[in-house]
Protein backbone atom coordinates (compact mmCIF):
# COMPACT_ATOMS: atom_id res chain seq x y z
CA UNK A 1 0.00 0.00 0.00
CA UNK A 2 1.06 3.85 -1.05
CA UNK A 3 2.14 5.35 2.31
CA UNK A 4 0.02 8.63 2.59
CA UNK A 5 1.78 12.12 2.99
CA UNK A 6 2.22 12.73 6.76
CA UNK A 7 2.29 16.55 7.50
CA UNK A 8 2.38 17.62 10.99
CA UNK A 9 0.14 21.44 11.58
CA UNK A 10 1.77 23.33 14.18
CA UNK A 11 1.62 26.94 15.39
CA UNK A 12 4.12 28.39 16.90
CA UNK A 13 4.79 31.15 19.75
CA UNK A 14 1.86 33.00 21.50
CA UNK A 15 -0.91 32.84 18.88
CA UNK A 16 -4.10 31.54 20.10
CA UNK A 17 -5.88 32.08 16.33
CA UNK A 18 -6.54 28.41 15.50
CA UNK A 19 -8.98 28.51 13.21
CA UNK A 20 -6.88 28.65 10.21
CA UNK A 21 -4.47 26.05 10.94
CA UNK A 22 -7.59 23.75 11.56
CA UNK A 23 -9.28 23.98 8.96
CA UNK A 24 -5.99 23.74 6.59
CA UNK A 25 -5.35 20.09 9.11
CA UNK A 26 -8.97 19.15 7.91
CA UNK A 27 -8.63 19.93 4.02
CA UNK A 28 -5.21 17.86 3.84
CA UNK A 29 -6.81 15.33 6.08
CA UNK A 30 -9.53 14.85 3.13
CA UNK A 31 -6.87 15.00 0.31
CA UNK A 32 -6.11 11.78 1.83
CA UNK A 33 -3.11 12.99 3.96
CA UNK A 34 -2.12 11.99 7.62
CA UNK A 35 -1.78 15.39 9.61
CA UNK A 36 -0.50 15.34 12.60
CA UNK A 37 -2.22 18.39 14.48
CA UNK A 38 -0.18 19.89 17.47
CA UNK A 39 -2.53 23.30 18.38
CA UNK A 40 -1.01 26.16 19.29
CA UNK A 41 1.65 27.51 21.30
CA UNK A 42 3.93 25.15 20.71
CA UNK A 43 7.34 25.93 21.06
CA UNK A 44 9.94 25.43 18.17
CA UNK A 45 11.84 22.75 19.83
CA UNK A 46 7.99 20.75 20.46
CA UNK A 47 7.75 21.15 16.87
CA UNK A 48 10.83 19.90 15.52
CA UNK A 49 11.10 17.20 17.99
CA UNK A 50 7.49 16.14 17.05
CA UNK A 51 8.19 15.69 13.32
CA UNK A 52 11.67 13.62 14.18
CA UNK A 53 8.74 11.39 16.32
CA UNK A 54 6.47 11.22 13.86
CA UNK A 55 8.74 10.94 10.86
CA UNK A 56 6.41 13.23 8.70
CA UNK A 57 7.02 14.42 5.05
CA UNK A 58 6.16 17.67 5.67
CA UNK A 59 5.83 20.63 8.31
CA UNK A 60 3.24 23.56 8.09
CA UNK A 61 3.45 26.58 10.73
CA UNK A 62 0.93 29.35 11.53
CA UNK A 63 1.25 32.24 12.61
CA UNK A 64 -1.64 34.99 12.48
CA UNK A 65 0.03 37.27 15.48
CA UNK A 66 3.12 38.89 14.14
CA UNK A 67 5.92 36.65 15.31
CA UNK A 68 6.37 34.18 12.37
CA UNK A 69 10.23 35.67 11.45
CA UNK A 70 11.33 35.00 15.44
CA UNK A 71 9.56 31.44 15.41
CA UNK A 72 9.92 30.18 12.04
CA UNK A 73 13.58 31.37 12.27
CA UNK A 74 14.31 29.07 15.05
CA UNK A 75 12.39 26.27 13.46
CA UNK A 76 14.51 26.39 10.63
CA UNK A 77 17.78 26.15 12.61
CA UNK A 78 16.76 23.32 15.10
CA UNK A 79 16.04 21.35 12.03
CA UNK A 80 19.43 22.03 10.13
CA UNK A 81 20.99 21.50 13.65
CA UNK A 82 19.40 18.49 14.43
CA UNK A 83 20.70 17.01 10.74
CA UNK A 84 16.86 16.47 9.78
CA UNK A 85 16.98 15.93 5.94
CA UNK A 86 13.70 15.50 3.34
CA UNK A 87 11.36 17.11 5.16
CA UNK A 88 9.48 20.21 3.33
CA UNK A 89 8.38 23.32 4.98
CA UNK A 90 5.37 25.51 4.34
CA UNK A 91 4.19 28.28 6.33
CA UNK A 92 0.82 30.46 6.21
CA UNK A 93 -1.13 33.11 7.70
CA UNK A 94 -0.65 36.76 8.19
CA UNK A 95 2.64 36.96 6.75
CA UNK A 96 4.02 40.33 4.92
CA UNK A 97 5.76 39.54 1.21
CA UNK A 98 8.96 41.18 2.41
CA UNK A 99 8.59 38.63 5.18
CA UNK A 100 7.50 35.94 3.00
CA UNK A 101 10.93 36.46 0.95
CA UNK A 102 12.85 36.32 3.54
CA UNK A 103 11.66 33.31 4.92
CA UNK A 104 11.74 32.02 1.67
CA UNK A 105 15.37 31.58 1.87
CA UNK A 106 15.69 30.21 5.21
CA UNK A 107 14.32 27.59 3.46
CA UNK A 108 10.89 27.47 3.59
CA UNK A 109 9.22 26.20 0.43
CA UNK A 110 6.13 28.60 0.58
CA UNK A 111 4.07 30.68 1.91
CA UNK A 112 0.14 30.48 1.35
CA UNK A 113 -1.54 33.71 2.72
CA UNK A 114 -5.06 34.75 3.10
CA UNK A 115 -7.13 33.41 0.18
CA UNK A 116 -5.01 30.82 -0.44
CA UNK A 117 -7.57 27.69 -1.57
CA UNK A 118 -6.99 24.01 0.30
CA UNK A 119 -6.80 22.78 -2.23
CA UNK A 120 -3.90 24.90 -3.98
CA UNK A 121 -1.88 23.64 -0.59
CA UNK A 122 -2.68 19.99 -1.41
CA UNK A 123 -1.91 20.14 -4.57
CA UNK A 124 1.29 21.57 -3.40
CA UNK A 125 2.42 19.09 -1.30
CA UNK A 126 1.82 16.11 -3.82
CA UNK A 127 3.87 17.69 -5.96
CA UNK A 128 6.65 18.51 -3.80
CA UNK A 129 6.94 16.02 -1.31
CA UNK A 130 9.60 13.54 -2.26
CA UNK A 131 8.72 10.05 -2.49
CA UNK A 132 10.18 7.71 0.47
CA UNK B 1 19.04 3.73 25.51
CA UNK B 2 20.75 1.54 22.58
CA UNK B 3 19.85 3.82 19.77
CA UNK B 4 19.06 7.30 18.82
CA UNK B 5 15.56 8.76 18.51
CA UNK B 6 15.94 9.46 14.76
CA UNK B 7 17.33 5.45 14.09
CA UNK B 8 14.22 4.37 15.82
CA UNK B 9 11.67 7.06 14.12
CA UNK B 10 12.94 5.32 11.09
CA UNK B 11 12.32 1.98 12.15
CA UNK B 12 9.08 2.62 13.34
CA UNK B 13 8.02 3.86 10.01
CA UNK B 14 9.66 1.07 8.16
CA UNK B 15 7.30 -0.74 10.66
CA UNK B 16 4.50 0.51 9.44
CA UNK B 17 4.86 0.39 5.76
CA UNK B 18 5.18 -3.75 6.84
CA UNK B 19 8.66 -4.30 6.52
CA UNK B 20 9.85 -6.93 9.29
CA UNK B 21 10.77 -5.83 12.66
CA UNK B 22 15.14 -7.32 12.15
CA UNK B 23 15.44 -10.51 14.52
CA UNK B 24 17.92 -8.58 16.51
CA UNK B 25 15.68 -6.14 18.00
CA UNK B 26 13.11 -8.78 19.03
CA UNK B 27 15.91 -10.18 20.85
CA UNK B 28 15.93 -7.49 23.04
CA UNK B 29 13.04 -7.37 23.69
CA UNK B 30 10.36 -8.08 26.76
CA UNK B 31 11.60 -5.66 29.16
CA UNK B 32 8.97 -3.07 28.53
CA UNK B 33 5.21 -3.18 30.73
CA UNK B 34 3.33 -2.29 28.04
CA UNK B 35 0.21 -0.10 28.82
CA UNK B 36 -3.12 -0.27 27.41
CA UNK B 37 -5.60 2.98 27.26
CA UNK B 38 -8.86 2.54 26.11
CA UNK B 39 -12.06 3.72 25.66
CA UNK B 40 -15.06 5.56 23.69
CA UNK B 41 -14.03 8.40 21.99
CA UNK B 42 -13.56 11.93 24.08
CA UNK B 43 -13.28 10.20 27.54
CA UNK B 44 -9.60 11.93 28.03
CA UNK B 45 -7.53 8.99 26.98
CA UNK B 46 -4.47 11.42 25.70
CA UNK B 47 -4.89 13.89 28.39
CA UNK B 48 -4.67 11.58 30.91
CA UNK B 49 -1.25 10.03 29.17
CA UNK B 50 -0.26 13.38 29.25
CA UNK B 51 -0.94 13.02 33.14
CA UNK B 52 0.51 9.72 33.44
CA UNK B 53 3.70 10.53 31.82
CA UNK B 54 4.14 13.25 34.18
CA UNK B 55 3.66 10.83 37.16
CA UNK B 56 6.28 8.43 35.42
CA UNK B 57 8.90 10.88 35.01
CA UNK B 58 8.91 12.12 38.24
CA UNK B 59 10.04 8.63 38.97
CA UNK B 60 12.63 8.43 36.16
CA UNK B 61 10.88 5.93 33.84
CA UNK B 62 11.15 6.79 30.46
CA UNK B 63 8.42 6.41 28.12
CA UNK B 64 7.50 5.22 24.87
CA UNK B 65 3.90 6.13 23.57
CA UNK B 66 1.85 4.52 20.89
CA UNK B 67 -1.58 6.64 19.81
CA UNK B 68 -4.04 5.70 17.30
CA UNK B 69 -6.47 7.52 15.59
CA UNK B 70 -8.91 6.14 12.94
CA UNK B 71 -8.38 6.78 9.36
CA UNK B 72 -10.82 8.10 6.95
CA UNK B 73 -12.97 5.59 5.27
CA UNK B 74 -13.63 8.12 2.38
CA UNK B 75 -10.41 9.90 1.54
CA UNK B 76 -7.93 7.95 2.95
CA UNK B 77 -6.44 10.66 5.45
CA UNK B 78 -6.56 10.94 8.60
CA UNK B 79 -6.55 13.93 11.38
CA UNK B 80 -3.62 12.33 14.35
CA UNK B 81 -4.71 14.74 17.14
CA UNK B 82 -3.68 12.56 20.54
CA UNK B 83 -0.13 14.16 20.28
CA UNK B 84 -1.85 17.61 21.10
CA UNK B 85 -2.57 16.67 24.29
CA UNK B 86 0.82 15.40 25.25
CA UNK B 87 2.65 17.82 23.27
CA UNK B 88 4.42 19.07 26.16
CA UNK B 89 6.43 16.48 26.16
CA UNK B 90 8.03 16.13 23.45
CA UNK B 91 11.52 17.96 24.04
CA UNK B 92 11.53 15.21 26.95
CA UNK B 93 14.23 13.05 26.04
CA UNK B 94 12.50 10.39 28.11
CA UNK B 95 9.62 10.24 26.33
CA UNK B 96 8.82 9.63 22.21
CA UNK B 97 5.37 9.55 21.08
CA UNK B 98 4.32 8.12 17.52
CA UNK B 99 0.71 8.85 16.09
CA UNK B 100 -0.37 5.79 13.81
CA UNK B 101 -3.46 5.96 11.94
CA UNK B 102 -5.21 2.86 11.33
CA UNK B 103 -5.14 2.48 7.84
CA UNK B 104 -8.33 0.38 7.47
CA UNK B 105 -6.99 -1.85 10.59
CA UNK B 106 -10.09 -2.63 12.59
CA UNK B 107 -9.78 -3.88 16.35
CA UNK B 108 -8.58 -0.70 17.53
CA UNK B 109 -4.90 -0.62 16.73
CA UNK B 110 -2.69 -0.48 13.53
CA UNK B 111 -1.91 -3.23 11.31
CA UNK B 112 2.11 -3.23 12.78
CA UNK B 113 0.99 -2.08 16.12
CA UNK B 114 2.47 -5.47 18.05
CA UNK B 115 5.56 -4.78 15.86
CA UNK B 116 6.42 -0.99 17.39
CA UNK B 117 5.18 -1.90 20.68
CA UNK B 118 8.38 -4.41 20.23
CA UNK B 119 10.71 -1.43 18.41
CA UNK B 120 10.01 0.63 21.83
CA UNK B 121 10.61 -2.12 23.76
CA UNK B 122 14.00 -2.84 22.47
CA UNK B 123 14.77 1.04 22.36
CA UNK B 124 14.86 0.63 26.12
CA UNK B 125 11.75 2.59 27.10
CA UNK B 126 10.80 1.21 30.82
CA UNK B 127 6.31 1.80 30.09
CA UNK B 128 4.93 1.40 26.49
CA UNK B 129 1.61 3.29 26.65
CA UNK B 130 -0.52 2.04 23.68
CA UNK B 131 -3.94 4.68 23.40
CA UNK B 132 -6.19 2.65 20.87
CA UNK B 133 -8.81 4.82 18.65
CA UNK B 134 -12.05 6.15 20.61
CA UNK B 135 -13.51 2.11 20.71
CA UNK B 136 -17.17 1.41 20.77
CA UNK B 137 -18.16 -2.11 22.28
CA UNK B 138 -16.50 -4.76 20.07
CA UNK B 139 -12.79 -3.34 19.63
CA UNK B 140 -10.40 -5.20 21.87
CA UNK B 141 -7.50 -5.97 20.26
CA UNK B 142 -5.58 -4.25 22.68
CA UNK B 143 -5.91 -7.10 25.26
CA UNK B 144 -3.82 -8.84 22.74
CA UNK B 145 -0.67 -7.15 23.39
CA UNK B 146 -1.12 -5.29 26.81
CA UNK B 147 -0.15 -6.28 30.07
CA UNK B 148 -2.18 -4.45 31.59
CA UNK B 149 -5.51 -2.68 30.35
CA UNK B 150 -7.21 0.58 32.12
CA UNK B 151 -10.14 1.33 30.53
CA UNK B 152 -11.29 5.09 30.30
CA UNK B 153 -15.07 5.89 30.92
CA UNK B 154 -16.92 9.22 32.15
CA UNK B 155 -20.02 9.97 34.02
CA UNK B 156 -23.52 8.87 32.32
CA UNK B 157 -22.32 6.83 29.52
CA UNK B 158 -24.86 4.65 30.06
CA UNK B 159 -26.78 2.22 32.83
CA UNK B 160 -25.91 -1.14 34.28
CA UNK B 161 -27.02 -2.74 30.90
CA UNK B 162 -24.22 -1.28 29.42
CA UNK B 163 -21.52 -2.09 31.41
CA UNK B 164 -23.18 -5.32 32.04
CA UNK B 165 -22.41 -6.01 27.78
CA UNK B 166 -19.79 -8.12 26.60
CA UNK B 167 -16.93 -6.66 24.80
CA UNK B 168 -15.06 -3.51 26.12
CA UNK B 169 -15.80 -3.78 30.10
CA UNK B 170 -14.36 -7.20 29.77
CA UNK B 171 -11.00 -6.55 29.27
CA UNK B 172 -10.88 -4.11 31.70
CA UNK B 173 -7.91 -4.45 34.39
CA UNK B 174 -8.50 -1.15 35.59
CA UNK B 175 -11.67 1.01 35.23
CA UNK B 176 -11.33 4.66 35.24
CA UNK B 177 -13.80 7.39 35.00
CA UNK B 178 -12.10 10.45 33.76
CA UNK B 179 -14.08 14.05 34.34
CA UNK B 180 -15.00 12.94 37.38
CA UNK B 181 -14.75 16.70 37.83
CA UNK B 182 -18.14 16.83 35.91
CA UNK B 183 -20.62 15.31 38.51
CA UNK B 184 -21.31 13.67 41.49
CA UNK B 185 -18.78 11.09 41.60
CA UNK B 186 -20.40 8.74 43.98
CA UNK B 187 -23.08 8.08 41.54
CA UNK B 188 -20.46 7.37 38.62
CA UNK B 189 -18.50 4.84 40.97
CA UNK B 190 -21.83 2.84 41.56
CA UNK B 191 -22.70 2.91 37.83
CA UNK B 192 -19.63 1.87 37.03
CA UNK B 193 -18.51 -0.71 39.68
CA UNK B 194 -18.07 -3.72 37.61
CA UNK B 195 -20.08 -7.05 38.45
CA UNK B 196 -18.66 -9.42 41.32
CA UNK B 197 -17.23 -12.44 39.00
CA UNK B 198 -14.84 -14.00 41.39
CA UNK B 199 -11.47 -12.64 39.57
CA UNK B 200 -8.38 -13.19 41.77
CA UNK B 201 -7.38 -9.54 40.59
CA UNK B 202 -9.84 -7.27 41.78
CA UNK B 203 -10.83 -4.79 38.95
CA UNK B 204 -10.58 -1.30 41.13
CA UNK B 205 -12.64 1.71 39.89
CA UNK B 206 -10.93 4.86 39.86
CA UNK B 207 -12.02 8.69 39.59
CA UNK B 208 -9.74 10.66 37.74
CA UNK B 209 -9.62 14.39 36.20
CA UNK B 210 -7.06 14.70 34.09
CA UNK B 211 -7.97 18.38 33.79
CA UNK B 212 -7.17 19.37 37.33
CA UNK B 213 -4.68 15.95 37.82
CA UNK B 214 -6.84 14.45 40.59
CA UNK B 215 -6.79 10.73 40.90
CA UNK B 216 -3.44 10.38 38.62
CA UNK B 217 -1.22 9.24 41.54
CA UNK B 218 -3.96 6.66 42.34
CA UNK B 219 -4.29 5.52 39.03
CA UNK B 220 -0.63 4.82 38.62
CA UNK B 221 -1.07 2.73 42.10
CA UNK B 222 -3.51 1.00 40.70
CA UNK B 223 -1.36 0.23 37.36
CA UNK B 224 1.82 -0.80 39.95
CA UNK B 225 -0.46 -2.80 41.79
CA UNK B 226 -1.67 -5.03 38.68
CA UNK B 227 1.77 -5.79 37.50
CA UNK B 228 2.99 -6.81 40.85
CA UNK B 229 -0.13 -8.95 40.27
CA UNK B 230 0.72 -9.92 37.14
CA UNK B 231 3.83 -11.10 38.31
CA UNK B 232 3.19 -13.13 41.71
CA UNK B 233 0.37 -14.87 39.67
CA UNK B 234 2.32 -16.05 37.08
CA UNK B 235 -0.55 -14.21 34.99
CA UNK B 236 1.89 -12.16 33.06
CA UNK B 237 3.85 -15.13 31.44
CA UNK B 238 0.54 -16.27 30.38
CA UNK B 239 -0.34 -12.84 28.90
CA UNK B 240 2.56 -12.87 26.88
CA UNK B 241 2.63 -16.40 25.56
CA UNK B 242 -1.19 -15.68 24.29
CA UNK B 243 0.38 -11.94 23.12
CA UNK B 244 3.21 -14.20 21.18
CA UNK B 245 0.80 -16.80 19.53
CA UNK B 246 -1.96 -14.10 18.82
CA UNK B 247 0.95 -11.67 17.17
CA UNK B 248 2.19 -14.90 14.95
CA UNK B 249 -1.10 -15.93 13.87
CA UNK B 250 -1.81 -12.11 12.77
CA UNK B 251 1.12 -12.51 10.39
CA UNK B 252 0.57 -15.45 9.02
CA UNK B 253 -3.17 -14.76 8.16
CA UNK B 254 -1.91 -11.54 6.90
CA UNK B 255 0.89 -13.04 4.46
CA UNK B 256 -2.01 -16.04 3.62
CA UNK B 257 -4.65 -13.12 2.91
CA UNK B 258 -2.21 -11.24 -0.02
CA UNK B 259 -1.23 -14.44 -1.31
CA UNK B 260 -4.76 -15.21 -1.70
CA UNK B 261 -5.59 -12.08 -2.98
CA UNK B 262 -2.58 -12.64 -5.19
CA UNK B 263 -3.76 -15.61 -6.64
CA UNK B 264 -7.21 -14.89 -7.45
CA UNK B 265 -5.98 -12.40 -10.08
CA UNK B 266 -5.63 -15.45 -12.23
CA UNK B 267 -8.65 -15.33 -15.28
CA UNK B 268 -9.78 -18.66 -13.68
CA UNK B 269 -10.35 -17.34 -10.29
CA UNK B 270 -12.25 -14.05 -11.96
CA UNK B 271 -14.35 -15.94 -14.20
CA UNK B 272 -15.04 -17.65 -10.66
CA UNK B 273 -16.06 -14.57 -8.72
CA UNK B 274 -17.90 -13.38 -12.01
CA UNK B 275 -20.38 -16.67 -11.65
CA UNK B 276 -21.25 -15.59 -8.16
CA UNK B 277 -21.89 -11.95 -9.10
CA UNK B 278 -23.94 -13.71 -12.00
CA UNK B 279 -25.57 -16.02 -9.62
CA UNK B 280 -24.78 -19.00 -11.90
CA UNK B 281 -22.37 -20.32 -8.84
CA UNK B 282 -23.55 -20.13 -5.21
CA UNK B 283 -20.67 -18.28 -2.88
CA UNK B 284 -19.85 -21.86 -1.18
CA UNK B 285 -19.18 -24.02 -4.21
CA UNK B 286 -17.32 -20.72 -5.45
CA UNK B 287 -15.03 -21.29 -2.56
CA UNK B 288 -15.14 -25.28 -3.62
CA UNK B 289 -13.97 -24.69 -6.28
CA UNK B 290 -11.17 -21.88 -6.02
CA UNK B 291 -10.05 -23.98 -2.73
CA UNK B 292 -9.70 -27.08 -5.55
CA UNK B 293 -8.79 -25.63 -8.82
CA UNK B 294 -6.55 -22.21 -8.04
CA UNK B 295 -5.39 -22.76 -4.79
CA UNK B 296 -5.00 -26.93 -4.90
CA UNK B 297 -5.99 -28.19 -2.05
Amino acid sequence: MKRPIKVLIAKAGLDGHERGALVVAMGLRDAGMEVVYTGIRNTPEQIVQAAIQEDVNAIGLSSLSGGHMAQFTRVMELLKKENVKGVLVFAGGIIPDEDARKLKKLGIQEVFGPGSSIASIAEFLKKRVRPR
Amino acid sequence: MSMTGKELTKLVTRLEAGEPLPAEFYARTGNARILGITGPPGVGKSSLIDRLIDELRRQGKTVGVIAVDPTSPISGGALLGDRLRMQRHSEDDGVFIRSLATRHHHGGLTDATPQIIHALDAAGFDIVIVETVGTGQDEVEVAEVADTVAVILMPELGDEIQRAKSGLMEIADILVINKADLMNAGTARREARPPNDGQKWERPTLHTSAKSGEGITILWGAIEAHQAYLVSSCELARRRERAARAEVIRLLQSRMSASILQSLEAPRAQNILTDVAQRKLDPYDAVERLSREVFGS
